[in-house]
């Protein structure tokens, strides 16, 4: 008869779970009561401040730019996957893309942000090529500090990353579904809104959480190319380091719970997606 | 594939190529060429070139301190990462594959509170109760090693997988090896590409993470990168690009290995 828990997994799976326990669900749950309790009482006065007028501003352009990396990036990633699984030649492109990509996807923060500002900064070396041959980029509209230049270098980091998830999926597309599915009369379009789409969807929906989580918590790069822009986690930073006036703590607790549930949301939300799509696919 | 088709995707990846390489280039040129891009003309395209700025970056005491701090939290997190998920990602594979579902959840929650957010949790928790903790620069290390388990938890899981631990163990275990054993001469040294991946996936977030240090005042590379481009814009564009570049060196040993063993280097398991 076998025994519900194994002893000697238990033995190692309670370091773990102390270890996640003490500094993933203390500190959060620590931040959730604090947020509920602004001031030393109950209330929600925090967490309803928190979600007004600047901050109000900060979660919705931390949305927008998260959401807009995610699609583009998500998109961009794909279309690389697909219009590699069909190109024969050269062959060192499919090992160097898979490569880059590894490393392009970690490679965020200070340095990549320092690589935009010398390509296409005020004084970047492109910003001057550009003006040469007519096309003022700081005319256009165009800034690093705002939220286009922002998207740009994000995407950076979310395209690879769109990459690697996507890889394994397209690779499991095989030829022999196109070619049955062309015998049975569909058309390529057909096949792929019938069969290669639907497919894909599962892990496309997975990679777009992993793009959105990635950018709404991107802080290193936001905070070399704009620190004072109207973003959540450089707003965190704000009433952190700012001066400890009574109640700012507390909104910071707040607004932290929020973005917490805001993602917790967005990875149940995909989960119950998946599930559903992995059911249609294959039904 | 029509000719048009054929077009448009060549046309495609060679933007994506200038995208992903044209910064890198840029970067180069701001960090060991002292010409500024004012007066930079085809002319002057040669003139110039030096890494001494480089050079006098490794020379900053300051900058060896904080690499140390970096490579120290580095090498520990790599470490505690192993000694925490191992055996227990072995142990669910082989003896209690019930748990697997259970795991997988847990280690994904630290996507759910990232760097930023958590920082403020342990400010408001840690920073009272046990303040001593957060004074050394080494109480970075438990938090790094929970960013990383959503990727170093997967590469690990993959690698059992892929080994096909549990028959394996199953033979082991028929021909008299205790778990222990099992553990020890079967399934870890067959999971050397897993431990890599692991490792060098854990190393790039160390090497990288810049909310959590800066906030809680800790001097690692990347907060004194930040910092000393402030005043020296040239070294510390040549810096950043030298962090680049071991990052990326990093992590092509880490595709190497497994690439070696007939694995991809994959992001976490979505």
């Amino acid at each position: 008869m076998r025994r519900r828990f194994d002893t000697a997994t238990v033995i190692v799976a309670v370091p773990f779970l102390a270890f996640v326990g003490l500094f993933l669900f203390v500190p959060t749950i620590g931040l959730a009561i604090k947020a509920f309790t602004p001031g030393g009482s109950f209330g929600f006065s925090a967490m309803q401040r928190a979600l007004e007028g600047t901050y109000r501003t900060a979660f919705i352009n931390s949305l927008a730019l998260a959401a807009t990396s995610a699609i583009l990036g998500g998109v961009i990633g794909l279309l690389l996957a697909l219009s590699l699984r069909s190109l024969r030649r050269p062959k060192w492109l499919r090992s160097t893309t898979d490569s880059w990509s590894a490393v392009a996807a970690q490679l965020g923060g200070i340095p990549l942000a320092f690589a935009f500002i010398a390509a296409i900064g005020t004084q970047g070396i492109i910003t001057k090529l550009l003006n040469q041959i007519g096309f003022d980029i700081t005319d256009s509209g165009f800034s690093l500090s705002e939220f286009w230049g922002l998207v740009v270098v994000y995407l950076y980091f979310q395209i690879p990353l769109m990459f690697l998830v996507m890889m394994p999926a397209v690779g499991g597309l095989k030829n022999t579904w196109s070619e049955a599915a062309s015998i049975m009369g569909a058309s390529s379009g057909r096949y792929w809104r019938s069969v290669a789409l639907p497919l894909l969807v599962p892990s496309f929906l997975g990679g777009l959480l992993l793009l959105f989580v990635n950018s709404f918590a991107a802080y290193a790069t936001a905070y070399v190319l704009n620190p004072g822009a109207q973003l959540v986690p450089l707003q965190i930073r704000f009433l952190l380091q700012g001066n400890v006036i009574t109640g700012e703590q507390d909104l910071a607790y707040a607004i932290v719970l929020w973005t917490i549930s805001l993602l917790l949301a967005s990875l149940l939300l995909i989960a119950i997606l998946q599930r559903r799509t992995a059911k249609w696919a294959s039904a | 594939m029509g000719v048009g088709m054929k077009v448009l995707r060549a046309i495609f990846l060679i933007l994506l190529g200038l995208y992903f390489f044209v910064p890198l280039l840029a970067m180069a040129r701001f960090a060991f060429q002292s010409v500024p891009v004012v007066l930079l003309t085809p002319e002057k395209l040669l003139e110039g070139w030096s890494i001494s700025g480089l050079l006098e970056v490794f020379g900053n005491p300051e900058f060896q301190r904080a690499t140390l701090i970096s490579l120290q939290l580095m090498v520990l997190a790599i470490v505690l990462t192993l000694v925490l998920l191992l055996p227990l990602a072995a142990l669910v594979e082989i003896r209690a594959p019930q748990l697997r579902t259970l795991m997988t959840a847990i280690t994904l929650l630290p996507w759910v509170v990232p760097p930023v957010a958590l920082v403020v949790g342990v400010a408001a928790t840690f920073r009272n109760t046990v303040p001593w903790f957060l004074a050394s620069p080494y109480s970075l290390v438990p938090f790094y090693v929970l960013w990383a388990l959503p990727f170093s938890y997967r590469a690990l899981d993959a690698g059992l997988r892929s080994i096909g631990a549990r028959t394996l163990y199953e033979a082991a275990r028929v021909m008299g090896a205790s778990t222990f054993t099992i553990i020890v001469r079967v399934i870890i040294p067959n999971m050397i590409g897993a431990i890599i991946a692991a490792s060098v996936l854990t190393a790039a977030l160390v090497l990288g993470e810049f909310a959590f240090a800066a906030l809680l005042l800790k001097e690692t590379l990347p907060t004194f990168m930040a910092e000393f481009q402030r005043s020296e814009p040239r070294a510390g564009m040549a810096l950043a690009l030298a962090v680049m570049l071991l990052t990326a060196l990093i992590i092509w040993i880490g595709v190497r290995a497994l690439r070696k063993r007939g694995m991809d280097l994959q992001a976490a398991g979505v």
